[in-house]
């Protein structure tokens, strides 16, 4: 499949430049983003903890957001194999769903 | 047959059954609850009835009403008085929603095609067998071409929220909804200025300028009542249409403006506001983005072009501005509702939205209000991830500003039929009808036959159930039960409903939810689905504390949230956090940033357009067949003006011929002076292809079998009056 493709060729890009690098966010995949961030992320965010959702932040509050990833408060328990790939993912999910984005998610 | 089908809601019927609601409500406190009836002691022993509260569903307004139910059988539907969104009001559809139940064309068990497409031979099957095979059909399209390979279409019903969860489960990014047949033009657009889509206080406005609507027949709730009070307390109204509609029949104005002309009108508007500054240069200052490159563009627009366009004269077109600024903030330029009308519809709302914001009439009495706070909370599925699936939506590439929750019907069609980018092979359509509500119904049709398993659930043997693989019988609204819905009511309220079963499901009908949860089942996805819906209802309701008795108490829920001012310290849901008169991103994709105007086809000697629209009697397909509307409106007629039927030897009341590039349809022309020469109209919901349904079949034409297929340039909303006809008198 054309998506399996795209995914091994976003793998090697990964394995053939720097680990340490800073992932360039954006043009993730959004479906597989929100998948992750419900995975993820709503276990805490759904309920519990603050309630985030894309609506939460406009797009430019996400950017800030997850350039500084190190910063954020749940860092530290992010799953261990979650991939800078899966990071984002989630990213461009909230970013192209964001409050003031063209198409805001829906909510009641 | 069931006994209940032979129920007769006669007229007379009614009456009675209206005469003991009367009673029934002196008698038992109506406003304090549903108190069981009980007769007057004096007078003749009435039978006892029942009240319980339901939810209309006869359109998309969701009306509160009261159901009087005598012996197990619905007599009389009546107004919730409590139901301010419809300020206590139940319309001749709501009254007539009797008769949708007791429909002696009602689909009553399970069907597989046991014959051509669309020829009409049935088998009847168990449900476990109709369930078996749906499921079945669903996994081998799943295998073939993926889950998106599967296709999913909802109408706007209380349970279309369990199909686009069952969508979403199965792996399918292809959901497409009535939206694109209706309103996605109007979204787009008071998204891309406002941020989202407004609600119109037209209750304290006190000067509405309203194009392309017929609020006083194709009802909106509140807005069709709350206008005609408006109108009462001095409110001025000018409509523009190229027919005399009973709503420009009651305004102020009418303007017979020329179909696809509005967007001249409204630049004119802006033109002279600007030019003559009758704005509030505060809150363009603070509120709007793009104020100077939309005064630069407006510049080439004055009255004179808009007289030139629109046929109407520059000096009323300087007035009506002029007037409209004057009685700002608490005047509007009528947001609307279907605006699928033309390629360019997104644009020519932006228009709309555009003189809206110079009027400063956001979040203000009598403007354009944003939507209220409900307090829903929704309940999401969590859904697998199938890696092998397809990259995006069918129709994800064929249109720039396409919604990602709605799709487009006429994009998702093509793309179908031209099996690319990937081929899609199933279908589950649930109680919305396409082939006669999307245009072009021969096209329909190929996309019918290009499928390899179609599963339509619905009350009634609809059109596009005719065509299916497999129709499954769903009960009506007062059979069931539903979720809750928030509903929007502008100033009025925003508030909540739910509905419970006010007579058992008929036949071996089945609700929407226990079919998709039986294909889940069936599908290893049980676990999406392993709640009741009383079960959900208590979720959605989580952060609304005693929201749930109040609903049993009073049938409706109203969030006390606050109605204006709702943007005080808060941003533009815009890119640039303001009221974009410019927009940003259509210039980044290469759009218009600001609504040029393109005029619409010129309409030769001989042909006309035709424009199309329902009535206060009719929802497109929902109402068809219905035994009580049917008396007051049994057909459709074509409305051609005298002069152009004089030239064409039609007379009155004579059968026509109507005929496009895409079909042609036959249908009694009614001759008269409330349409521009240039201009013939249709009634939507006629020119059925079922054999399923008695009462209207054979009757009128069909807008779908003649409307020419278009799409909105930015979100592929159809375009259906960019179809230009001929009309011929009927050969006998």
């Amino acid at each position: 499949m054309k998506r399996q493709f795209v995914a091994v060729c976003a793998v090697a890009a990964l394995v053939l430049t720097s680990v340490s690098m800073s992932f360039a966010l954006g043009e993730g995949n959004a479906r597989k983003g929100k998948f992750l961030y419900r995975k993820n992320c709503r276990s805490c965010h759904g309920a519990s903890a603050s309630d985030l959702s894309p609506m939460s932040k406009t797009q430019a509050e996400w950017k800030a957001t997850f350039e500084k990833t190190d910063a954020i408060a749940c860092h530290d328990k992010w799953p261990a194999d979650m991939t800078p790939e899966d990071v984002n993912d989630i990213f461009t999910y909230l970013h192209d769903f964001a409050k003031d984005s063209p198409t805001p998610a829906k909510c009641s | 047959m069931s006994p209940l089908a032979e129920v007769k809601t006669t007229r007379r019927g009614l009456f009675k059954a209206a005469a003991m609601a009367a009673v029934g409500a002196a008698g038992s406190g109506l406003l304090g609850g549903l108190a069981p009836a009980r007769a007057d002691a004096k007078g003749p022993a009435a039978p006892p009835f029942e009240s319980k509260f339901s939810v209309c569903d006869m359109c998309f307004n969701r009306c509160g009403m009261i159901a009087r139910v005598q012996n197990g059988v619905v007599v009389k539907l009546d107004p919730n008085p409590k139901f301010t969104k419809s300020r206590g009001m139940l319309c001749a559809r709501g009254n007539a929603g009797v008769a949708q139940v007791y429909d002696p064309d009602r689909l009553r068990y399970p069907l597989l095609r046991d014959g051509g497409r669309g020829e009409g031979k049935w088998k009847r099957i168990s449900w476990d067998e109709a369930l078996d095979i749906a499921a079945e059909k669903m996994r081998q399209v799943r295998e073939k071409y993926t889950p998106s390979g599967q296709l999913f279409t909802a109408g706007a019903d209380m349970q279309s929220e369990f199909v686009s969860r069952f969508a979403e489960v199965f792996g399918s990014f292809n959901v497409t909804s009535h939206e694109s047949l209706c309103l996605l033009s109007l979204n787009r657009a008071f998204l891309d200025t406002f941020g989202e889509a407004p609600y119109a206080d037209v209750i304290n406005s006190k000067y509405v300028v309203m194009a392309g609507a017929n609020r006083f027949e194709a009802l909106v709730t509140p807005d069709s009542i709350d206008l005609m009070d408006a109108m009462q307390r001095g409110c001025k109204l000018v409509v523009l249409d190229p027919r005399h509609t009973k709503t420009a029949a009651l305004a102020n104005e009418w303007h017979a403006i020329r179909p696809g002309t509005d967007l001249a009108f409204m630049l004119a508007v802006a033109h002279v506001i600007i030019a003559e500054k009758l704005y509030d240069p505060a809150f363009i200052t603070e509120k709007t983005f793009g104020f100077d490159e939309l005064a630069a563009h407006v510049a080439k627009y004055p009255p004179a072009f808009a007289e030139a366009q629109c046929g109407i004269p520059a000096a009323d077109v300087a007035r009506i501005a002029r007037e409209l600024a004057a009685a700002a903030p608490a005047s509007m330029v009528y947001p609307g509702r279907r605006s699928s009308d033309y390629v360019n519809s997104s644009q020519i709302r932006r228009g709309y939205a555009i003189v809206n914001a110079l009027l400063g009439n956001w979040d203000k009495p009598g403007g354009l209000l944003a939507a209220r706070q409900v307090g829903l909370t929704p309940v999401p599925a969590d859904p697998p991830w199938y890696d092998d699936n397809q990259e995006d939506r069918l129709d994800a590439e064929m249109s720039p500003m396409l919604f990602e929750h709605d799709g487009s019907f006429v994009h998702t069609r093509d793309a179908v039929l031209s099996g690319e980018p990937y081929p899609v092979k199933g279908w589950f359509i649930f109680k919305t009808n396409p082939m006669q509500t999307a245009p072009n119904r021969k096209k329909t049709i190929k996309m019918m036959e290009a499928m390899d398993f179609v599963t339509v659930v619905d009350i009634t043997m609809s059109d596009t159930a005719w065509y299916a693989d497999l129709v499954l019988p769903a009960p009506s609204a007062l059979e069931r039960t539903d979720p809750c819905a928030g509903l929007q009511g502008s100033s009025a309220c925003a508030c909540v409903v739910k509905r419970d079963p006010v007579v058992g499901a008929m036949y071996e009908s089945r609700p929407l939810f226990e079919i998709v949860k039986g294909l889940a089942a069936r599908l290893d996805l049980a676990e999406h689905f392993a709640f009741t819906i009383p079960e959900y209802r208590a979720k959605q309701l989580a952060k609304l504390e005693g929201a749930e008795a109040i609903l049993d108490r009073d049938g409706v829920y109203y969030n006390p949230g606050q109605v204006y001012g709702v943007y005080e310290g808060r941003i533009f849901k815009t890119k640039s956090h303001k009221i974009e008169l410019y927009n940003q991103r259509y210039a980044e994709l290469g759009l218009d940033p600001l609504p040029v105007y393109t005029p619409p086809s010129t309409v030769a000697e001989g042909s006309f357009r035709l424009v199309i629209g329902r009535n206060a009697l009719v929802t497109q397909t929902s109402t068809q067949n219905n035994a009580l509307l049917g008396r007051f409106v049994p057909d459709n007629s074509l409305w051609i003006h005298p002069d152009p039927a004089a030239k064409l030897g039609i007379r009155d009341g004579e059968r026509v011929v109507v005929e496009s590039k895409a079909g042609k349809g036959e249908l009694a022309a009614q001759v008269t002076r409330k349409i521009r020469p240039d201009t013939v109209y249709m009634l939507s919901g006629f020119g059925t292809l079922s054999g399923g349904l008695s009462r209207i079949k054979g009757k009128g034409a069909s807008i779908a079998e003649i409307l020419e297929d278009a799409a909105d340039a930015l979100c592929g909303n159809a375009a259906m009056h960019e179809t230009l006809v001929t009309v011929k008198r009927k050969v006998a």
